[in-house]
């Protein structure tokens, strides 16, 4: 192999939609990695859901050798990064992993949040960032604004921009020769010690848990025993092997690689992404920077639409946790909904998609309650609970106050639609704390807004008043004291737990409001008088009636028609059986389900 | 009580058990009938015959009935002298006594001055016209086999031969038809001045052609329609003097069906004929619906009956109630407690006084009975009667 001068280890950072994977493809079809003939479309991103919605999910690194207009070969490393919010510490351990970033900015669309939130990630990481207008034979492509942009956003001067279009191949050549020139060759390759940064790790059913590794110092082979700095984790290294984008044995990983370990851990939570491997003979003292324990910031709960399906959810969610060690679930059970998980997420994407995965890959249909985030309850003996069920919410009597978890977001708008989102982060107890004029026509609004606000519907909305031109880009700020309260949807004076929520005062009853006229929409009409409400704390604040039921009876009922009707009467009797009980009112619990599903 | 409601008590005591008899013939089949009905030969009529005969010598003891009713299929498809001798089949069995009532089912293009006579003769005191609508147009739409004049006419004919009660069926809710059109029915029929009305709202059967076009979503079922259509029903009868006794029944003073409220009190009555449901020595069932399996078993000296119940008090006194509560007059409850002191009335209790706390019912001394808003409920009240029924069995 090449020795370590010759190695240039780099990512790809980009918006969403700015054509990262295409760009990644055309590398690889470029270096010959993968043969045009096997190149799918996307190669990098395997999980159909990735390929889908145009985002990476999982890291992909793959090595190229490139011989460069210099005359000598190098072996570069690219690094696939995750490109969204929900997975930034996952983003900022393979940018760790790098020397360099090629930042990536659509030629028609310009610099966007998270643009802008991927090149301060980068420069955090000190790597050599290389701005690439990518896209540049679109009709709609604005060269000189691009430029501009990267000038005054992110005062990085224009002149070091590459023009590139990853779908015809233009500037595929000048931006392997930057990546050999402008990126430094592997850093922190004296340290006396072996050092490996785990940025990622698959479960694979037969060898246990395999780890994505950047190697800084020292070397590794199958044999070694290797230890996991976190939490002094011994294992013996079984293969070691580096990613053509297969993955491909090899006998020794040295300074500058970036590969995999396969050793005799089996349980996916013992090895963390961002932790250190070492050598148990010769151990580091130090930890590669920046490593974080990654907590779940958003809870659901998810449950079988058909109680039959508890098992295969359970196995679906266990199989999902493999490759995902971000991902945490509890059993838990509910009045409405029967028996089903806790789960925690590291944002709204990853939860997504986890319900879509289970969907899709594990077939099983599920209902999720409305997303909750972790607060912080402080009693009046001065604990602090973290609360991620308002189920568990305790009494209010011994609360002194709660605390809930905000957000800093950058949001990039059209200048037209400024009043429109000023609204909508108000409504949302949103603090704009300074705008930023991007150029002519857009601006960045930096603000402070609270995290259960922004789970719903904030993104949609964002999108709908902007025609699709606004993004936004956040990241976890502060827990902050708020006036929060548990607010309770009674039918038939019974609460109905999975519609329990925390909301703040002020939109308790507006929300109860809605929650109470759908539930009354979607409910079947009863027989029965049947109130719903929504409640603090034993305190109505909003009500609605279920339809009354209007006719039901069969117009011939005679002699012959008795046993006939008995039978269709028990069946509607059984029927009752299976639904909810609520007092004396039954409710489908599809009704519940057709709830969830509208919000 | 009204006076209606004080004759229907009345029908509470138990009276002479009812005959039913099923004429299991048709010229053709209507759109909605779910009946068991086949188009005759001359071999079948005389097979049925023979079957009736040794099926009412069948049931012991020997007994004598207090009412009758011919239904079917129609009975009206029988010849004058055929209808003579049905009818002597039964006169054996009233005792040397006239039937208190006795109704025959016809429609109105069956009506002959020649039938109608050979009815009076046997001791016929009722005549239901199966006039379902007056509206050609609607008529055709159910694959009715008469037009307005057959009407009419049949009417005059039933009138002028002086039978004691006259009904005419008639129904609504049908695909195509307004609130108007309906109403007029409503309007001509009282015009004709009979003594009783029975209107139903169309209902989808299984087997039947409407139930096919339901399903191929050619037709829609409206709830909110069809309750709207039964308050205008009962609105307007009530304004024009007949009193509502059942859901779908309406009569004048002094001619309820005491056969139909005889089986909604949960009395006994045998039925005849293939098809026919029986209710009488403790059990609950129905003939086979076969005429050649019918008459075979009874030649043999039995009843093929069909999914046949034991009636044990507790089972009866249920059925008193969700059948009884279709009923204007309502339930005595006394008279099930007694029957059936066992059942789980403390449940049952509890239903009937939350239905009067949401206004679906009334209770005045021992007797419960629906409010109009019940009434239109009453198959969910229903299984709830049945679900207060059974909760305790278990609990016990």
């Amino acid at each position: 192999m090449s020795s370590v001068p010759l190695t240039r280890n780099f990512c790809i950072i980009a918006h969403v939609d700015h054509g990262k994977t295409t760009l990644s493809d055309r590398l690889l079809e470029y270096t010959n990695t993968v043969s045009h003939r096997v190149l799918t479309a996307q190669h990098l991103d395997s999980m159909d859901l990735e390929r889908e919605r145009g985002i990476t999910i999982k890291s992909h690194p793959v090595t190229m050798t490139y011989p460069a207009k210099d005359g000598q070969i190098y072996k570069l490393n690219l690094m696939d990064t995750p490109g969204h919010v929900d997975f930034s510490y996952e983003v900022s351990r393979s940018l760790a992993a790098c020397e360099g970033a090629l930042l990536l900015i659509d030629a028609a669309q310009g610099v966007e949040a998270q643009t802008v939130a991927n090149a301060h990630l980068a420069f955090a990481q000190k790597l050599k960032v290389i701005p690439v207008i990518n896209k540049i034979d679109l009709p709609s492509a604005n060269l000189e604004l691009c430029l501009k942009q990267l000038e005054d956003i992110l005062t990085i001067s224009s002149e070091e921009a590459i023009l590139a279009s990853g779908k015809s191949g233009i500037g595929i050549v000048d931006i392997l020769e930057a990546v050999v020139s402008r990126v430094p060759a592997p850093r922190w390759t004296d340290y006396p010690q072996p050092r490996a940064l785990v940025f990622d790790s698959l479960y694979d059913s037969y060898r246990g848990v395999i780890a994505y590794a950047r190697v800084f110092s020292g070397s590794y082979k199958a044999g070694d025993m290797m230890m996991l700095m976190n939490t002094g984790q011994r294992a013996e290294i079984k293969e070691v092997g580096v990613f053509t984008p297969k993955m491909m044995k090899v006998d020794v990983l040295g300074a500058g690689d970036v590969g995999y370990f396969v050793s005799s851990i089996k349980t996916p939570s013992e090895i963390k992404t961002g932790d250190t491997i070492t050598l148990a003979n010769k151990a580091a003292t130090d930890m590669l920077p920046g490593y974080k324990e990654v907590r779940p910031m958003v809870f659901c709960g998810l449950y079988p639409v058909e109680t039959s399906d508890y098992e295969k959810l359970k196995a679906a969610l266990g199989r999902l946790q493999l490759n995902d060690a971000a991902f945490v679930y509890s059993s838990e059970s509910s009045l409405a909904l029967g028996f089903g998980f806790r789960c925690g997420f590291l944002g709204l994407l990853h939860m997504e998609i986890i319900q879509e995965r289970v969907r899709r890959e594990h077939d099983v249909d599920i209902i999720s309650t409305y997303p909750s985030v972790v607060y912080h309850i402080v009693t009046h003996g001065g604990a602090i609970a973290q609360i991620d069920n308002p189920v568990l919410l305790p009494d209010p009597g011994t609360i002194l106050e709660i605390r809930e978890p905000t957000i800093k977001a950058s949001i990039h708008i059209p200048n037209d639609s400024m009043g429109d989102i000023l609204a909508l982060v108000m409504e949302k107890r949103g603090v704009v704390e300074h705008t930023d004029t991007l150029d002519a026509h857009r601006v960045m609004l930096t603000c402070m807004l609270p995290l259960n606000e922004i789970l719903v519907d904030f993104n949609d909305r964002l999108k709908s008043i902007t025609h699709g031109y606004g993004s936004m880009d956040y990241e976890l700020s502060d827990y902050l004291v708020s006036d929060l309260v548990k607010m309770e949807i009674l039918v038939n004076n019974d609460p109905v737990d999975a519609f329990a929520s925390i909301v703040h005062r002020d939109k308790a009853e507006g929300k109860g409001r809605a929650l109470c006229e759908k539930l009354a929409e979607i409910i079947p009409p009863q027989m029965f008088k049947v109130a719903i409400q929504a409640a603090i704390g034993g305190k109505i604040i909003a009500r609605d009636n279920v339809k009354e039921m209007r006719k039901d009876v069969t117009s011939k009922c005679y002699g012959g028609d008795i046993s006939r009707k008995r039978k269709l009467l028990d069946k509607q009797k059984e029927g009752k059986k299976k639904m909810k009980q609520f007092g004396k009112v039954s409710i489908p619990s599809d009704a519940f389900i057709k709830v969830l599903k509208t919000n | 009580m009204t006076h209606v409601e004080t004759e229907q008590a009345k029908g509470e005591a138990a009276p002479r058990p009812g005959l039913y008899m099923h004429v299991p013939f048709c010229a053709s089949t209507c759109d909605f009938c779910a009946f068991y009905q086949i188009k005759p030969t001359p071999g079948m009529i005389e097979r049925y015959f023979d079957g009736v005969e040794r099926e009412l010598e069948l049931i012991q003891p020997a007994r004598t009935y207090g009412t009758v009713f011919w239904g079917g299929g129609t009975p009206g498809l029988l010849t004058a002298g055929q209808l003579r001798r049905l009818g002597g089949l039964v006169e054996k069995y009233l005792g040397g006594r006239r039937a208190t009532e006795w109704t025959v089912e016809l429609a109105p293009g069956s009506v002959t001055s020649e039938r109608l006579e050979a009815l009076r003769e046997i001791g016929v005191t009722r005549v239901s016209l199966g006039v379902q609508s007056f509206q050609p147009r609607l008529l055709d739409a159910l694959g009715r086999q008469h037009n307005r004049g057959q009407i009419d006419r049949a009417y005059e004919r039933v009138r002028s031969a002086g039978f004691a009660s006259v009904n005419l069926d008639l129904m609504f809710a049908l695909p195509g038809q307004e609130e108007a059109e309906w109403l007029a029915d409503i309007d001509t029929a009282v015009g004709l001045q009979p003594d009783h009305l029975s209107t139903y709202c169309l209902t989808f059967e299984e087997d039947t052609a409407l139930w096919v076009k339901l399903s191929q979503g050619r037709v829609k079922l409206d709830p909110e329609r069809e309750a709207q259509l039964y308050e205008a029903t009962w609105a307007r009868l009530a304004e024009r003097g007949f009193a509502q006794y059942e859901v779908s029944n309406f009569a004048r003073p002094g001619h309820a069906c005491v056969h139909n409220l005889n089986t909604w009190h949960m009395h006994e009555w045998v039925g005849i004929g293939p098809s026919a449901a029986s209710q009488h020595d403790g059990w609950r069932g129905q003939n086979v619906s076969d005429l050649e399996a019918w008459a075979a078993a009874v030649d043999r000296g039995e009843r093929l009956t069909a999914e046949k119940t034991c009636l044990s008090p507790a089972l009866l006194a249920e059925d008193a109630l969700i059948f009884g509560l279709r009923m204007n007059a309502g339930v005595d409850l006394a008279r099930w407690q007694a029957v059936s002191p066992a059942a789980p009335w403390g449940g049952v209790n509890a239903l009937l006084d939350r239905m009067v706390a949401d206004g679906l019912a009334l209770r005045e001394g021992t007797r419960v009975r629906l409010t109009d808003r019940g009434r239109l409920l009453a198959d969910s009240i229903g299984a709830e009667v049945m679900a207060a029924f059974t909760a305790e069995e278990v609990v016990r």
